[in-house]
């Protein structure tokens, strides 16, 4: 059990031009699962080596319960990791690789036994303990991977992207069978994915990082419902959040959010922290789910309708995407319907939105505003 | 029928096997060419030189099986075998040890000189043999190991490193990094990372390396006749280049001895060959 603190944590490699991680600070709490997500080359990974003690730190602290570990060589700081690759050892058979570790932390070999045999109980490989690593299935691999990390009873588990060398079926019952273990063994515990979906599912606080910053942190919902930034709300959801070019006005008392020919309405709540962009170009963000074919019953006061065209149908079975092109706006919009819509493409009708679920960012801060 | 199809008997048999045929007349011309003259030593270490002389290319009859017994104890040869094994196991030994510390270091580290190190190391394969006689000649008399097999130790582990460095760098250069920073988060040192992960996953590649150091240094003539010079001291080489004095050829013992002499060649391609190729065709250390 430990509380993990990361501060101002800087990494610059030796002729790049950038630094890889810059300025990441944060704090994981005791029990805390904490998901680090971003784009590939954002910097996560090396934010976790450093945290691991295998990358060297070029500026900042890493403190475990309190006592900064910068000088602390990797194998006294008392963490496991599971790698992307799983780096099970090809030469030893899976019992090893589970015992490995333990053997040389000066274990006795009873306790390394019922360990290994409670671990792989646990796991499912009760049955795979004489097998080598290539006789295994990739979600084999991946359970011997985790079981190592749970035979040494760290104080600290570190995930690098376990799933992705999955397939698509396997990755997410071994999701769940994470969340589960987690659950019942509740170690701190860290996760680097690149995967917006393990990130919602998995953790307690997601990290969301992005060329080298932390650009929110927060739960997973959260962060969803209030992105910090055009980054952010592009990044997390799938199809990801529209972004529409804009301008806030004042009509008749109220404020709008001029989208081309259209104006819709916004909340009188958010009016007041709004009134120094009026009359300037704003970016409305508008995620799929809140375009309606129909408005839905009951939440009518904020509902507005656009005039819309559709130029793409997607059925996915359980619903359907459309691409919609908005009257008198260059972008297109992506909106996600119930599956039994009778739209075709061309066809014109007008997209109902729910102006309380619009998102307004700084076009030139690409931060949000309210 | 697959089997047919896969040897070139099948929808269009004339031209497939005429395209094989290339082929396997060079493999026949190959094997005749390396087996034959193999072929030929092996009937002559059975015959008497005067039954050589008589008919070069006859076969053994009747069959001289006493030669090996002869030229294992009527000549010093059950001395040159000894030498020639205490010097080729220690010198293969030490050249693998060392080897493979260096090819590890220069294949994980990334320290400061490191591409200076390994260039300094490659740069012996670049060198002839012939260059450092003299030098090597001067060295050892000067440290007291000319004329021993310490001395011809040492010269052979020199001037093997190299290689050895180079085939084994490139092999543990290709396992994953991530293996050893689990090896690294399971607790281990440097040095034990070294024996417990590297080892053992670059095992084919050390036996690859065994098993050439062992073929040339077993077969290694140059040094060996510039550096040793008492009759008790001689390798095998040198040993076998004994039957043929300046007064006396005598062919017949020289197959016998070059028969011997292959036979420890032939059991440690035997021992090693099949992780050898094990290792090659695995190809995946994941």
């Amino acid at each position: 059990m430990a509380v993990i603190t990361v501060y101002k944590l800087c990494k610059r490699y030796s002729g790049a031009s950038a630094p890889a991680v810059d300025d990441v600070s944060f704090t994981v709490a005791d029990r805390e699962f904490m998901v680090l997500l971003g784009p590939s080359g954002c910097g996560k990974s090396t934010v976790l080596r450093m945290i691991a003690g295998l990358e060297p730190i070029t500026s900042g602290t890493v403190a475990i319960d309190g006592r900064v570990v910068n000088d602390v060589p990797a194998k006294a700081r008392d963490i496991a990791m599971v790698f992307q690759s799983y780096a099970l050892y090809p030469h030893m058979s899976v019992h090893d690789n589970l015992a490995f570790g333990l053997r040389r932390r000066d274990v006795a070999g009873a306790e390394i036994e019922r360990r290994v045999q409670s671990a792989a109980q646990m796991l499912g490989l009760a049955d795979l303990l004489d097998r080598k690593p290539h006789a295994l299935s990739g979600g084999q691999r991946q359970r011997v991977a985790l079981g190592r990390a749970i035979v040494r009873d760290p104080k600290l588990f570190l995930f690098d992207e376990p799933l992705s060398n999955l397939d698509a079926a396997l990755r997410v019952t071994t999701r769940n069978e994470l969340i589960r273990q987690q659950h019942e063994i509740g170690t701190t515990s860290i996760y680097v994915t690149h995967d917006q979906v393990e990130a919602m599912t998995m953790g307690d606080r997601v990290c969301i990082m992005n060329e080298g910053k932390v650009v929110q942190i927060g739960a997973p919902l959260e962060v969803y419902r209030q992105p910090a930034d055009m980054f952010v709300a592009r990044f997390l959801g799938s199809p990801p959040m529209n972004l529409l070019k804009g301008r806030l006005e004042i009509r008749e008392g109220r404020t709008f959010a001029v989208l081309g020919g259209a104006a819709v309405a916004l909340p009188q709540r958010t009016e007041s922290s709004l009134a120094m962009h009026v009359g300037r170009d704003v970016i409305v963000g508008v995620r799929p789910e809140d375009l309606y074919e129909v408005a839905p019953p009951g939440e009518l006061a904020s509902m507005a309708t656009l005039p819309a065209r559709v130029t793409t149908v997607e059925p996915l079975g359980g619903e359907t995407l459309l691409v919609l092109s908005l009257d008198g706006c260059s972008e297109e919009v992506m909106a996600r319907i119930g599956r039994h819509t009778a739209l075709r493409r061309g066809d014109r009708f007008d997209v109902t939105l729910d102006a309380a679920t619009i998102h307004l960012f700084d076009p030139a801060a690409t931060k949000a505003i309210v | 029928m697959q089997l047919a199809r896969q040897l070139g008997f099948g929808q269009m048999p004339g031209f497939e096997q005429l395209r094989r045929l290339p082929l396997v007349l060079f493999a026949a011309l190959y094997t005749v060419i390396t087996g034959g003259p193999l072929l030929w030593v092996a009937t002559m270490s059975l015959r008497t030189t005067a039954e050589i002389f008589k008919s070069p290319y006859g076969f053994p009859s009747p069959v001289h099986w006493e030669k090996f017994v002869d030229a294992w104890t009527k000549s010093n040869y059950a001395t040159y075998f000894w030498n020639s094994t205490i010097v080729v196991v220690i010198a293969v030994a030490l050249v693998t040890v060392i080897g493979s510390m260096a090819a590890h270091c220069l294949a994980r580290y990334h320290f400061r000189g490191s591409r200076s190190v390994r260039f300094l190391i490659l740069s012996g394969l670049i060198l002839p043999p012939q260059l450092l006689i003299l030098a090597l000649f001067q060295i050892l008399l000067e440290m007291n190991l000319y004329n021993t097999l310490t001395g011809l130790i040492l010269v052979y582990v020199a001037t093997h490193v190299a290689m050895t460095v180079y085939i084994l760098e490139g092999f543990f250069a290709q396992i994953p990094q991530d293996l050893f920073d689990a090896a690294r988060m399971d607790g281990y040192s440097d040095f034990e990372i070294f024996w417990r992960v590297t080892v053992p996953i670059g095992m084919p590649a050390i036996f690859t390396t065994v098993t050439l150091n062992f073929i040339i240094l077993w077969n290694e003539f140059l040094f060996a006749v510039v550096l040793l010079t008492e009759d008790d001291k001689r390798t095998l080489p040198l040993g076998i280049m004994h039957f043929t004095g300046s007064h006396q050829l005598d062919v017949g013992m020289v197959a016998t001895g070059v028969m011997i002499a292959i036979v420890p060649v032939i059991l440690i391609y035997a021992f090693t060959s099949e992780t050898i190729i094990k290792g090659m065709t695995a190809g995946a250390v994941r």
